[in-house]
């Protein structure tokens, strides 16, 4: 049920970008075309997603770093005449308050800067000892003891639990035994085996890409790595493939390489993601 | 603008006050990087301190920061070649666990989730324009500003954006868990 309408009135009549001879135009022809009412519902439905999406916020020392990099450059004015020499990484340190002047001090006297971090060494071991010393010695060997394997067992008991949700036929469960593991202290051989088989065979791509997600923060480990790579040649989705792409770049994982070049060779492989492995392979060959 | 250019550098303040969260809210959604992003915010009202008098007050002062904004961007995507638009792990982690637990909001993350995707496959070139129109709230003439290219053109790339983003996003949305696994 394809319609010849031109579909980009559609995107402008959304966008408000019409004169309101063509928004009746659009009007009248939305009122008798389904497809095309579908297809606006999609785009309307993606535009309110995108204003609820959080706007990031910038942290709150810009301001401070603004007003230091604005004096730093205003200070270096007056020697206007080559303004391209002031690199930013120079104009944008904070104003030089205590630092240069301790630096001019140290400067003269390089004495004065070993007695200091000498200082500051003493301070640190008094400090770290006055703090820890009482309390670990304290505690009787018997209650340390009892301690550890209480954290053990909470330690097993979430592995179990995230394994259980793991195999939950609802999705969302699913997901919420994924963001699970960004709890864990330690994974365990067989967390890792759990969360690749989700990776590799679960029906729902967006919990495939949060166990993705997941396990890209236990890349160190050789087994995920060695999972990761396996798993590009079996995905279909591209959203999936694209994020492994990211992700293999991420690590700099070169033997994804070969698969990738596999994947490739199929014909139906999106367009988008040809050209993000395309990059890919490049950059890591 | 035109007093940062004639030396009241102090009004420059000013601009950062009323332009920096938008700017930020572009570099972030550019980069997918919070600390580049900091980075990139400071390095663009640096240049246009040191720029300013290419400043000639016949355009808007929006559509010659951000295409400021946008030359800082390019410059910081050849710097990180390696690891261009990688996406912040970081950042995501502190998503996950952020989370608040219920369905209704595992279900909005969800969907707000697989637009951050579908926007992250976008090619560059698409993800500006719709960042420009729809996030930063530009108009059609003033995108056609900054990216120096005719209004007509700008109209084409963002249809063009919208269809590549909406056929990516609608890949995810079927395989929502409100509709089975």
């Amino acid at each position: 049920m394809e319609c010849a309408f031109d579909k980009t009135m559609l995107t402008f009549y959304l966008d408000d970008q019409l004169t309101a001879e063509e928004r009746t135009e659009v009007e009248a022809h939305l009122a008798g075309c389904a497809s095309c009412r579908q297809e606006l519902a999609t785009s309307r439905h993606l535009r309110t997603l995108m204003e609820k999406m959080p706007a990031p916020e910038p942290s709150a020392g810009t301001l401070t770093r603004f007003n230091a990099m604005l004096d730093a450059f205003k200070a270096a004015e007056p020697a206007y005449a080559q303004p391209d020499l002031v690199q930013p990484a120079q104009a944008q340190r904070p104003a030089p308050g205590l630092i240069a002047r301790l630096k001019q001090l140290f400067a003269i006297h390089p004495g004065f800067a070993m007695a200091y971090s000498l200082l500051l060494v003493v301070v640190g071991v008094a400090l770290g000892r006055w703090f820890n010393g009482p309390a670990s010695a304290a505690a009787p060997s018997g209650e340390r003891k009892q301690l550890e394997e209480l954290t053990a067992q909470v330690s097993d008991m979430r592995d179990m639990m995230m394994k259980s949700l793991l195999q939950n036929p609802s999705a969302s469960e699913r997901i919420r035994g994924v963001s699970f593991t960004s709890e864990l202290t330690t994974v365990k051989p067989d967390v890792i085996d759990a969360l690749l088989v989700t990776l590799n065979n679960d029906p729902n791509v967006n919990v495939r890409l949060m166990t993705l997600e997941a396990l890209t923060h236990y890349a160190s480990y050789p087994a995920v790595r060695a999972g990761l790579v396996e798993s590009i040649s079996g995905q279909e989705s591209p959203l999936v493939q694209a994020a492994l792409a990211d992700v293999m770049l991420k690590l700099q994982e070169k033997n994804a390489i070969r698969p990738f070049k596999k994947l490739l060779q199929q014909k139906d492989l999106n367009s988008l993601v040809r050209i993000k492995i395309e990059t890919a392979i490049a950059r890591l060959s | 603008m035109l007093k940062v250019r004639s030396g009241d550098l102090d009004k420059m303040a000013l601009l950062f006050q009323r332009h920096h969260r938008p700017l930020f809210g572009f570099l972030f959604h550019m980069t997918r990087h919070r600390e580049a992003s900091e980075d990139l915010l400071q390095n663009v009202f640096y240049r246009m301190l040191r720029s300013r008098h290419t400043f000639t007050g016949e355009g808007e002062f929006k559509t010659w920061m951000y295409s400021i904004a946008r030359n800082v961007v390019k410059d910081h995507m050849k710097k990180s070649r390696r690891d261009p638009d990688s996406y912040d792990a970081g950042e995501l982690a502190e998503r996950i666990s952020a989370s608040t637990r219920t369905d209704e909001m595992l279900e909005h993350r969800l969907e707000i989730k697989a637009l951050q995707r579908a926007l992250n496959t976008l090619s560059p070139e698409s993800r500006e324009v719709l960042v420009l129109s729809r996030f930063q709230d530009l108009r059609y003439e003033e995108i056609a500003g900054v990216l120096d290219i005719s209004v007509g053109a700008v109209k084409v790339r963002v249809h063009r954006a919208i269809n590549q983003l909406r056929e990516l996003y609608t890949e995810t949305e079927q395989n929502k868990p409100k509709h089975g696994r």
